[in-house]
């Protein structure tokens, strides 16, 4: 049948990227194979059990729900108001509009090495040497203590991402009738008002586009805290990505590494599908 | 005040306010760029001050001692090739869908719906031992191959976008004694141009910038990719600031051009996302 040819290329990626690999995880989640040898033992759900009870494991994946949520919920909390005031009318919105918008261009690992260099406590540091000329303070090392540390992945994310999500709220905003706010407007309806009973309701599928992709996203983030802080200090910024990387094709531990991959497939699916609930929910209240 | 006069007013507020934003939130690019053209004392001595004395002898030493052009022949040949033929793989699928329905094309559309939930990270180790003992790792095809599984991806917004093309035309073509690839490149293809633009400068930037892929199976020097060569630069340029942030600036020239000429498809992307819903 013609039309079967024409999926055949796409059949093909998905065998031999997407179901082969995916089952050949999980069957060395099973086993003991470390990559290497044939001999390959099944040892049922120990490499499981080694997962949890990992603490450099466990505080990736700790690391990387709470990255996930924060990015989230901060990105969302600040692009919502960011695309409200860029669509309004003000002097130079196209050259801001198109700043905000570039910072998500370049690639987060390239942007995660030059705030290794801001956020250094050496002579380079910026951030630093601007709190130094302000108040005095002496040189904080922002990246060597567990929580700064974290605080700094994932505020240097929201910088690198508030402007991508505002961008998209805007194509959402712009989509709003002019009309709903004149009538509003003669009815006497405030700023608030509006933003409440127009705005935000009509920005509804926008959130859950955004929330979704940032969602998704950050539970799969890797570039980011690898590259500002190599997962330290510690494992306090370590990533689900990097040990399954790490443990799975680094160590030769690739039984653990899939068990990991497993279990991290399955929290993806679990924690999006919940978030579609939730945002729909959320969707239908409001409109 | 008159409404008029508190328009202005709130106009010159709004202003002042998102170029001051705007201004602060660019610090780092501003610091990035300035620090290309100083040594690294004058780098020490004040971070986001002017150069004392301009110098491009930061621009010649990366040139010199990295081989940053090769990179981005890498970069380059792995885009566009990988790119293309997830365009070309993802096109494909989306019209053989929506051509004729059926039991089997339900199917499928099933199947890629939930590879579209997979991600990368679960199937990255056995990828690594097929590439491995295809002989892909540390090649740049074994990059490609790996990128391919962005199809279905590409498929997904190929997908809405040609089934509300008038399929009329498509008909009549048949009728017409067309055959189905000849209608899909020569009448389908050139009709979902603008998701197709949409979708290539997507997976453009994603496959440019994507670090953790060559990361993992790139070793050799001679095979980096950009970003892979300035996260390398981090190590070789440990002390010599000015030279990594010249490294960085080099890499990011190209994302900037790039971003400049194709914001308008960038922008009507997120718009055509928000019809959607």
């Amino acid at each position: 049948m013609a039309s079967s040819a024409f999926l055949l290329p796409v059949i093909a990626v998905f065998v031999l990227l997407f179901a082969v690999p995916l089952a050949q995880t999980f069957y060395f989640s099973l086993t003991n194979f470390s990559g290497y040898s044939t001999d390959v033992e099944f040892v049922g759900l120990k490499n499981y059990a080694t997962v949890f009870s990992d603490p450099s494991l466990l505080q990736g994946l700790v690391f990387t729900i709470m990255f996930a949520l924060a990015t989230t919920v901060l990105i969302t909390v600040f692009a919502i108001p960011l695309a409200v005031v860029l669509n309004k009318r003000f002097l130079g919105r196209n050259l801001v509009r198109s700043l905000f918008f570039f910072l998500s261009v370049p690639s987060m690992a390239i942007l995660g090495l030059v705030w290794q260099y801001i956020l250094s406590p050496l002579d380079t540091g910026v951030v630093n040497s601007i709190l130094h000329s302000l108040f005095g303070a002496d040189a904080v090392a922002w990246l060597a203590q567990s929580t700064s540390a974290r605080v700094c992945v994932i505020l240097v994310a929201v910088w690198a991402g508030v402007g991508w999500h505002a961008t998209l709220y805007l194509a959402y905003l712009q989509a709003i009738p002019a009309d709903l706010y004149e009538q509003a407007e003669l009815d006497g309806a405030g700023q608030l008002q509006q933003f409440r009973h127009i705005t935000l309701p009509q920005l509804a599928p926008g959130i859950v586009v955004s929330t979704f992709l940032l969602m998704s996203g950050g539970l799969k983030v890797y570039d980011l805290p690898f590259t500002l802080t190599k997962g330290g200090p510690g494992f306090a910024t370590n990533t689900l990505t990097q040990s399954i990387i790490v443990q799975g094709i680094a160590q030769g531990r690739a039984d653990v590494g899939s068990a990991l991959a497993v279990i991290f497939t399955a929290a993806v699916a679990l924690i999006v599908l919940a978030q579609l609930a939730v945002s729909n929910r959320i969707e239908r209240n409001l409109s | 005040m008159s409404p008029a006069a508190r328009r202005r007013l709130w106009y010159w507020i709004r202003s002042v306010v998102m170029i001051l934003l705007a201004l602060i939130a660019a610090i780092p690019l501003y610091y990035i760029v300035v620090n290309t053209f100083k040594t690294s004392q004058d780098m020490a001595v004040s971070p986001l001050g002017l150069p004392s004395t301009p110098t491009l002898e930061n621009y010649s030493k990366v040139f010199a001692t990295t081989p940053v052009l090769r990179s981005f022949l890498n970069t380059v040949y792995v885009t566009v090739v990988g790119v293309a033929g997830q365009v070309f793989i993802g096109s494909l699928a989306a019209y053989g869908i929506v051509m004729r329905r059926s039991r089997f094309t339900a199917v499928v559309g099933l199947v890629l719906m939930i590879a579209f939930v997979i991600p990368a990270q679960a199937t990255l180790i056995p990828l690594y031992r097929l590439e491995a003992r295809a002989g892909l790792v540390n090649t740049l095809n074994g990059l490609v191959v790996m990128y391919l599984a962005g199809a279905i991806f590409c498929y997904f917004l190929i997908v809405g976008y040609m089934r509300k093309l008038p399929w009329e035309i498509i008909e009549a073509a048949r009728l017409d004694g067309a055959g189905p690839f000849t209608i899909y490149w020569r009448i389908v293809l050139p009709l979902i141009r603008p998701i197709l633009a949409t979708v290539i400068v997507f997976q453009t930037m994603s496959t440019w910038n994507d670090f953790m892929t060559p990361n993992v199976f790139i070793s050799s020097t001679a095979k980096r990719t950009v970003v892979l060569q300035v996260y390398n630069a981090v190590g070789q340029f440990a002390t010599d600031w000015p030279s990594f942030m010249t490294m960085t600036v080099i890499a990011l020239i190209p994302v900037f051009i790039f971003f400049i000429f194709c914001q308008r498809w960038i922008v009507s992307g997120l718009a055509a996302g928000s019809v959607k819903g």
